[in-house]
């Protein structure tokens, strides 16, 4: 079968980007002025042919796939390159029902981003560099190898890093600075991890796809392999020891990302500072990196693990929804409260995993999804605020509604789906969350006191939500009270791209929460194949524990 | 493994064998003889005829070219380089050369091949760059007296840099303590008058007479050692010197012995704490010395920590635990979070690139003692003596891409010297807005230092950290697919060094990002706003550094093998 993913959909984007940085890299301001224009059509068209392939993909016109029927482990487009064969590592991509959403969400964010950003300065470096992010972050979720999975994991970073320090607010150098280390050192503790991982594998054993020089491979898939057959003989693959420290240490890179308390402080200064673009790509599809990763590696290699570690995930989990949410109340940082918003969003993907259900798992990934729709909408009103009003403090603007309508009504649809309103994406996730928790306690014996967190946390969002709008777009500002930031000049409203861009997240927001089932059956389907595969088997020794 | 052809000095095959450093030889003499070129004569006495002796008088137009050494020693360095990598291309035969009286002094093998590659490859470079840093002046016009002086100068620079070389490879082919310690030396003084080169700049001589004096003490103790070292075993060659380790090795002269012969060493790798002299010389230096000092002659050194620890000082094969173990993993402990923190505090980008370049010492001290510990897991059979070859591999493998994004950084900082001045942060501001390409140099070969991929210095880390987890890990894998049990605590301890070594390099991204971001981010210092001076030699040479990073970053299959090859010659005991 053809490649569709290798060059179409990683190379292509990274190559594009290149070719185009090293086109503007040594012209003049006035010549790169000119050059922005074709530069970002060029850019909004090869997002756009991304967006094509992916969709083709997810309605079967390449190949014959059904992305319910992908058993766990096995991969669609799959194809593996010999890439540095001494250590074995493979370029090895493939897609499942856990990584194709993602990868979706991702080609259909970057034309909504570029859309969305359309009239941001120095468009001729700043679209390539978006281009490049989506193939890194493309990269990511197709990654099948251990080691290339790992290089686009910190090749991420680098265009972020940029996207912060060249086009952010007053305290980008700090912000870049921290995100990249922050994440950077939870990644190298991940590595040393998949490393330890690496060489617990037996070489005495010929392994697949096994290096020259090490007799052990990078390949997922083999690993996997390898793990599932330990742990559903009832053994901890690995022994209980080892398994818990790798997860442990792996888990460690994960959090970090996805974020959860207490590793959570780089966010909200990271989306603070940075510019608009950078805010929908950071929350709409990076933070999902974490999730993901948890899913393909220390939850398929690690049941035992994530057994023995499942009341510390849930309390991670608890205290990251809580913890987010009440920060929330006390921000008067528009962009910062949605920032902690997101934090304890993330909170309800870990609850989701820590349940160990079918339900908590599938409420998991399609919150991974749901949230990569609604928090970039986030993101944009809050650009389109900055952009507009020049301000990013609650109490700055007053009358939205009477001023800019479009942006008000964008912004109250944006909050709304954000604190889960039933029909919108992101309620279907939560209640699921909430549902799976429920069996779970019940399974468990446990009380329902635990309940108690996610129901106070639903109130406590409404809470801040509808307080920033009370504050925002009804009270006050009448027409002869423009918003003091702008001073005397003219009240803005959102311009032509903005509306175009919101009106297509508003769309799919919709879309998938009347329609859930268009991603959620995939999902479903996975998690109960990998629930089969996995879980079930060590249920046996539920009760005794290791 | 091809067999070893024995060969006496000038006898038959010694040329080919040793044909680069014959070429480096030619080139000094040429270095020197052709820019006295001239139309001297000589007067036979008693007569006026005068022959023309070509040597002396009135230069001619070509010889008298001040540019002329420099390009002599780039040839030369570079056809040595471009030698040493058509050998390997044919394949690596194993020539030793003995004296007379049958002891052997030379051994030409894939690992001092390997070597030699990054000597004459980073001096090639350095060379060729420095044709910029040390400006010609005014060719062909009238010239004050300071240009002149600068002029004539260029000669001695370029011969220092190809002895330097010639030195180096000494090193790395020695098989005898002593011809070793000669090869040394002859690297050794060539580097101490090119540190202080620029003689006019009171930093320079500061610098230069710092490391000189440290240095040389350094130098004093190695012999010292030497010296006990004769004592003990009545022979310097390594494989004697082995055969009696590991009869008698254990009793105080000998370790005493070794232990100073490796205080010689550490301070050319510069370990902690021998490090004080190397942040004051790098600074000093010219950017392009500098940059040789962190790769070349820290190669050097790292030669004979390898032939000191693991030939003569070898592990017990029975146990695998060499005597040195705790001590080399305190010192490589040390070493990185020493060069790490210091990295940190310091604003002169120089000094922190030596700085990292001690954390670096630190990385590959770290793997050595992986290798000291190659045999510790006596389940393991067949698998010890490879994961003594990874992560020699790994060793080498870093010490040659460490060629390409180290200099990489001291030749840009040399465009900016040769502009005035780098010894501040500020002085890389606005990089970016003057010119970009160069700033994205500077930044690929930043996070390369810091270890991220997918550049060269990600794969160097990876594989260091791969050696010597698999060391730790040894042989536990098939026992827990036999159903063993084990737990964290049962790896061996040199697993901590890796995870040491994984938060350095966290800790490290901090300062190597700092110049990111002062170059993307900061405004260029005042009357620094256009672009930088020409200079296409050092260009050339940036370009040449950024692919190698990036190529090997991404493919680095072939280098990872070559490295294998080199590291499977150095001992037939794994």
């Amino acid at each position: 079968m053809q490649d569709w993913i290798s060059m179409p959909l990683v190379g292509f984007p990274l190559v594009a980007s290149i070719v185009l940085l090293a086109f503007v890299s040594n012209t003049n301001e006035s010549m790169r002025k000119r050059l922005s224009n074709p530069i970002r059509m060029a850019s909004l068209i090869f997002s756009l042919l991304l967006l094509a392939i992916t969709t083709g993909m997810f309605f079967q016109y390449f190949g014959n796939v059904s992305w319910e029927g992908i058993s766990f482990n096995n991969y669609e487009f799959a194809h593996r390159y010999t890439w540095i064969e001494s250590l074995g590592i493979h370029w090895s991509v493939g897609l499942d029902a856990l990584s194709f959403p993602m990868v979706w969400l991702t080609t259909f964010l970057l034309p909504v981003t570029i859309i969305a950003t359309w009239n941001e300065k120095n468009g001729a470096v700043y679209f390539p560099i978006l281009l490049a992010m989506g193939g890194a972050l493309i990269g990511v979720f197709v990654a099948l190898d251990l080691f290339m999975f790992y290089v686009f994991w910190e090749l991420t970073l680098i265009p972020m890093f940029f996207l912060i320090l060249m086009w952010g607010g007053k305290d980008r150098k700090y912000a870049s600075q921290k995100f990249f280390i922050y994440t950077f050192t939870a990644s190298v503790v991940m590595l040393l991890g998949l490393i330890t991982l690496y060489f617990f594998q037996d070489s005495a054993n010929p392994l697949e796809y096994a290096g020259s020089m090490t007799g052990r491979t990078f390949d997922i898939p083999t690993i996997t392999q390898h793990a599932l057959m330990e742990n559903s003989n009832g053994n901890w693959y690995l022994g209980a020891n080892i398994q818990k420290v790798l997860f442990a240490m792996l888990m460690l890179g994960f959090l970090v990302k996805l974020p959860a308390v207490p590793f959570h402080t780089w966010l909200p200064d990271a989306h603070v500072q940075a510019p608009t673009g950078g805010s929908m790509l950071l929350a709409g599809v990076m933070l999902k990196m974490g999730a993901y990763g948890m899913f393909r590696l220390p939850i398929s290699l690690f049941p035992h693990a994530l057994q023995y570690f499942q009341f510390v995930l849930l309390a991670i989990g608890m205290v990251s929804l809580v913890w987010g949410a009440i920060v929330c109340l006390g921000q008067t940082n528009l962009k910062k409260m949605v920032a902690y918003s997101s934090v304890s969003h993330m909170g309800v993907i870990l609850i989701g995993i820590a349940t160990m259900q079918p339900m908590g798992w599938a409420a998991a990934l399609f919150m991974m999804f749901a949230h990569g729709i609604i928090s970039p909408m986030l993101f944009a009103v809050c650009g389109a605020f900055k952009h507009h009003y020049h301000s990013m403090e609650i109490g700055a603007m007053r009358g939205m509604a009477k001023h800019s309508p479009w942006l008000a009504t964008s912004m109250m649809f944006a909050w709304m789906a954000s604190l889960g309103l039933p029909l919108l994406a992101g309620f279907v996730a939560e209640l699921m969350m909430l549902i799976a928790l429920w069996y779970f306690l019940a399974a468990e014996g446990l009380s329902v006191f635990w309940m108690v967190g996610p129901a106070l946390v639903l109130a406590v969002t409404a809470a801040y939500y509808l307080w920033s709008m009370q504050r925002t777009i009804f009270e006050g500002g009448d027409d002869t009270q423009p918003p003091a930031s702008l001073g005397n000049g003219p009240v803005p409203d959102i311009a032509n791209p903005e509306k175009l861009a919101m009106i297509i997240l508003a769309f799919f927001t919709i879309a998938f929460g009347v329609m859930p089932w268009i991603a959620l059956d995939m999902m479903h389907d996975w998690t109960i194949q990998i629930f089969e595969g996995l879980v079930l088997p060590i249920l046996g020794d539920f009760s005794g524990g290791a | 493994m091809s067999n070893m052809t024995t060969v006496e000095p000038f006898g038959d095959g010694f040329v080919s064998a040793l044909c680069p450093e014959l070429i480096l030889f030619t080139g000094m003499l040429l270095l020197i003889l052709v820019p006295n070129l001239g139309q001297g004569t000589f007067r036979i006495p008693g007569t006026q005829i005068r022959l023309p002796w070509l040597l002396g008088g009135t230069r001619f137009k070509f010889t008298s070219d001040p540019r002329l050494p420099a390009w002599i020693a780039s040839i030369t360095l570079g056809g040595a380089f471009a030698k040493v990598l058509y050998t390997f291309s044919q394949g690596l035969e194993r020539v030793s050369i003995v004296s007379e009286s049958g002891k052997e002094l030379l051994l030409v093998n894939g690992f001092s091949r390997i070597f030699e590659l990054i000597f004459f490859g980073a001096l090639a470079l350095a060379a060729f760059s420095s044709m910029n840093r040390l400006q010609v002046n005014g060719i062909g016009a009238k010239v004050s007296e300071q240009e002149l002086y600068n002029n004539r100068r260029q000669a001695d620079f370029y011969i220092l840099m190809v002895t330097c070389a010639l030195g180096m490879s000494v090193v790395a082919l020695a098989q005898d303590l002593f011809v070793l310690f000669i090869g040394l030396e002859l690297a050794s003084f060539s580097t101490y008058v090119l540190v202080a080169f620029l003689k006019e700049s009171k930093v320079g001589v500061e610098s230069g007479m710092k490391y000189f004096i440290v240095g040389s003490v350094a130098s004093g103790v190695g012999l010292y050692g030497l010296s006990m070292l004769y004592l003990w075993a009545g022979s310097l060659q390594f494989s004697v010197l082995a055969a009696t380790f590991a009869e008698s090795g254990t009793t105080a002269l000998p370790l005493i012995g070794i232990g100073f012969v490796l205080v010689g060493f550490g301070f050319k790798v510069s370990a902690a704490p021998f490090h004080f002299a190397a942040p004051d010389a790098y600074s000093g230096a010219t950017s392009p010395v500098a940059g040789v000092l962190a790769t070349a002659s820290k190669a050097m050194g790292m030669i004979g920590l390898v032939r000191m620890l693991l030939i003569v000082a070898a592990p017990e094969s029975s146990d695998g635990s060499a005597v040195w173990l705790v001590c080399l993993g305190a010192m490589a402990a040390i070493t990185m979070t020493w060069g790490n923190l210091a990295a940190l505090g310091s604003d002169n980008p120089k000094r922190m690139l030596a700085y990292s370049s001690v954390a670096h010492a630190g990385y590959m001290l770290a793997a050595l003692t992986a290798v000291g510990a190659w045999n510790w897991d006596a389940a393991v059979s067949g698998d010890a003596s490879a994961a003594a070859v990874a992560v020699m591999t790994a060793l080498l493998f870093h010490l040659v891409v460490l060629v390409a994004f180290k200099l990489g950084a001291f030749l840009v900082l040399s465009l900016l010297e040769s502009e005035g001045g780098a010894s501040r942060l500020s002085s890389l501001g606005g990089l970016a807005k003057r010119e970009p390409l160069l700033a994205v140099a500077m930044f690929i070969f930043m996070i390369s230092l810091a270890g991220v991929p997918p550049m060269a210095g990600f794969l160097s880390k990876l594989l260091v950290i791969m050696g010597i987890v698999r060391v730790a890990v040894g042989g536990m894998g098939a026992e827990i697919a036999d159903g063993g049990i084990y737990a964290l605590g049962d790896m061996h301890w040199v697993w901590w060094l890796a995870l040491l070594m994984v938060i350095n390099s966290a800790i490290s991204v901090f300062y190597y990002l700092r110049v990111v971001v002062v170059m993307f981010f900061d405004e260029p210092e005042q009357g620094r706003e256009g672009p930088l001076p020409n200079g296409w030699q050092v260009r050339v040479a940036i370009l040449a550094c950024v692919l190698t990073t990036i190529l090997v970053g991404v493919a680095g299959d072939s280098l990872i093998r070559l490295c294998e090859m080199a590291a499977q010659s150095l001992n037939y005991n794994w």
